[in-house]
């Protein structure tokens, strides 16, 4: 292919991100990859909202077998770990809009906003699904 | 480069094209409209749960008939699709090359333009019906 290799621009194969291997472990390192996927999570997670919404506008059968998969051991599971993913990308993403905002990345904040989320997002999926249990 | 042992570009000329694609800024600038516009809409929306979780079938339609739920859940479907789509794409750029990324992005589109066509019908039909 020295032909193409002549040519500037699309033709050469473009650079991807560097992958993780290459660096040390820190935290704020780790909640940004918790980040991404937790966002993939609920990128999956909103077809349960999706077919929430599709059984309710169709009639009480149909609503029946959403609602019974909702209320079972896996659909519990799952409505678990779309509430964590949820609390936790929310969290990290306020953290992020304080950081492109320019405040908060000197050495100790960063790492405890970073640790924040972590907790945060666990705390609050802890509290709505106390809330969850006592209401209903 | 090692797999170009006889080029005669100098530095530059093999660097240039292979930065930023230089359209990532609408993109970014729309992730974090979308982000900021979906913080109390997470509340809102994590509230309307809790609320239908102790209503029925019936209960629940009523519920999200009424106008501030159902404006409430259309914008959270919309920035959260929006939001989400951005996301995905910024993913795929970053893990994928060549003609796969190309499908991959085709695809991440296509599902969220579903996606959010389902739920603002199902939601609409729930108000109106």
């Amino acid at each position: 292919m020295a032909s193409s290799d002549a040519l500037p621009g699309p033709r050469r194969p473009r650079p991807l991100s560097p992958h993780l291997s290459v660096y040390r472990l820190t935290m704020t390192m780790a909640m940004s990859i918790v980040h991404r996927i937790t966002g993939a999570a609920l990128y999956v997670g909103v077809l349960l909202l999706a077919w929430f919404l599709i059984a309710a506008s169709a009639d009480a059968a149909t609503f029946a077998v959403f609602s019974g998969f909702i209320q079972s051991f896996i659909g519990r599971l799952m409505l678990f770990g779309f509430t964590w993913a949820l609390f936790h990308h929310l969290i990290g993403g306020i953290r992020h809009i304080v950081w492109d905002s320019g405040y908060g990345l000197d050495a100790p904040l960063r790492d405890q906003m970073a640790w924040a989320t972590l907790i945060g997002g666990f705390a609050l999926t802890i509290v709505v699904w106390g809330v969850g249990y006592a209401v209903r | 480069m090692a797999e170009h042992p006889s080029d005669l570009r100098t530095p530059l000329g093999r660097v240039r094209f292979l930065g930023a694609a230089r359209t990532g800024t609408t993109d970014a600038w729309f992730v974090h409209v979308t982000s900021i516009a979906l913080i109390p809409l997470t509340v809102g929306f994590v509230w309307l749960i809790l609320d239908l979780l102790r209503k029925d079938y019936n209960g629940v339609r009523a519920e999200l008939a009424r106008p501030i739920p159902a404006i409430l859940l259309l914008a959270f479907v919309l920035a959260g699709i929006v939001h989400m789509e951005l996301g995905m794409r910024s993913i795929i750029v970053d893990y994928i090359n060549g003609q796969s990324r190309a499908w991959a992005l085709a695809a991440n589109t296509l599902f969220a333009a579903l996606l959010a066509l389902a739920c603002v019908y199902a939601t609409l039909r729930i108000a109106f019906t």
